[in-house]
């Protein structure tokens, strides 16, 4: 759960949020700390695949939006995660 | 380290800088940057550098990313390959070359010392020795017998060549002379009998022992009196470095024979 694109989509589900804000946020949620240069690796990646977009503003610190297909990723990477939390635990009951 | 960070940002490519550059440095004023975020940033430059953007917009930005990478792959193989010299270079030259153990060298070993001259006659100096002696013809039974003036020793075959013989206490072993030549240490050779005529070739036949000291003395012995007497002066003079078996000192019976030739001796003395 410590992917970098995976917590930032799940940070812009909220809604439109800029670098230092997501990061925040992420650290709020997830307690991990992205680095700079992390985070914006990471942006960078979910902006060339679509599944996010800088949102135009005249500020310097720049706002990102989830797309369609961000939200449908982030929908199959939790739905995915949620199956691996089940299973886990059940076997821990089981065990 | 907030200049570390913007010297770090400069790492990136520039067509990533003109596209997240602005945003970026926001980011870094908002933030409490650590030592952390300076290699976060680093890192991240260099993948930047390293992988070539799929998005459209940056790559049409970028042209080539081929000939983008290019330069940097070359310059960061030639620089691994100078940090890896130079780490190298460093270890050998801290790391103390292991000591190298000083072995003196091994003397050589000490030359045994030439017998003691003690008969200018049979020993006219240690390189000839007795090689230079005239030879008297031998047949196929005896040993070479070597004279000076008239004088010589011949060793005899000893049929109870390493017998050892028991009287009392004591216990003697027999060897041949010729094996004894090696721990002489002193020989006088009889002198030929003066005032004796005779004709030929005389022989003297001399049974003796070394003692654990190495001196000798006569047991017994064969052949005309004056010969006798002159052979038995002779050798019991002789003396040997005590001699041993199986780490043992041991009495050694050996015999010779002394011949004594008028014709020889005559010609020594001329």
């Amino acid at each position: 759960m410590s992917d970098p694109t995976i917590l930032i989509l799940a940070s812009l589900a909220e809604g439109d949020k800029h670098g230092y804000a997501i990061m925040e946020d992420i650290q709020v949620f997830a307690g991990v700390r992205l680095g700079p240069g992390t985070l914006y690796g990471a942006i960078t990646r979910l902006e060339e695949r679509g599944w996010i977009r800088a949102v135009k503003t005249e500020s310097r610190r720049q706002p990102y939006r989830i797309t369609a297909e961000g939200s449908l990723e982030l929908k199959r990477q939790l739905a995915l995660f949620g199956q691996v939390v089940r299973t886990g635990n059940r076997r821990l009951k089981e065990a | 380290m907030r200049i570390l960070l913007r010297w770090a940002v400069r790492l990136y490519p520039v067509t990533w800088r003109n596209r997240y550059g602005a945003e970026f440095d926001a980011l870094l004023e908002d933030i409490s940057p650590s030592f952390g975020d300076v290699c976060d940033v680093f890192g991240a430059a260099l993948r930047a550098r390293l992988t070539p953007p799929s998005y459209p917009s940056l790559a049409a930005a970028t042209g080539s990313s081929m000939a983008l990478r290019m330069p940097v792959v070359v310059s960061l193989t030639a620089h691994a390959l100078m940090l890896v010299f130079v780490l190298a270079a460093a270890v050998h030259y801290v790391t103390p070359a292991p000591p190298h153990a000083f072995v003196a060298p091994v003397p050589p070993p000490t030359p045994e010392p030439p017998p003691t001259v003690t008969d200018a006659r049979v020993f006219p100096n240690a390189w000839t020795l007795y090689s230079s002696l005239p030879l008297i013809p031998n047949n196929d039974n005896v040993m070479p017998l070597y004279v000076a003036h008239g004088v010589g020793i011949n060793f005899l075959p000893l049929p109870d060549i390493g017998a050892l013989y028991q009287r009392g206490e004591a216990q003697w072993r027999v060897w041949p002379g010729q094996a004894l030549e090696s721990f002489i240490i002193r020989r006088v050779l009889p002198e030929y009998p003066r005032n004796v005529e005779t004709q030929g070739a005389v022989s003297v036949f001399v049974e003796y022992l070394i003692r654990r000291d190495g001196t000798v003395k006569v047991l017994r012995s064969a052949g005309p009196t004056p010969f006798t007497n002159a052979a038995r002066w002779a050798i019991e003079q002789w003396i040997y470095r005590p001699l041993g078996y199986e780490d043992r000192g041991c009495q050694v019976l050996s015999r010779v024979e002394v011949r004594f030739d008028n014709a020889f001796a005559q010609d020594g003395l001329n």
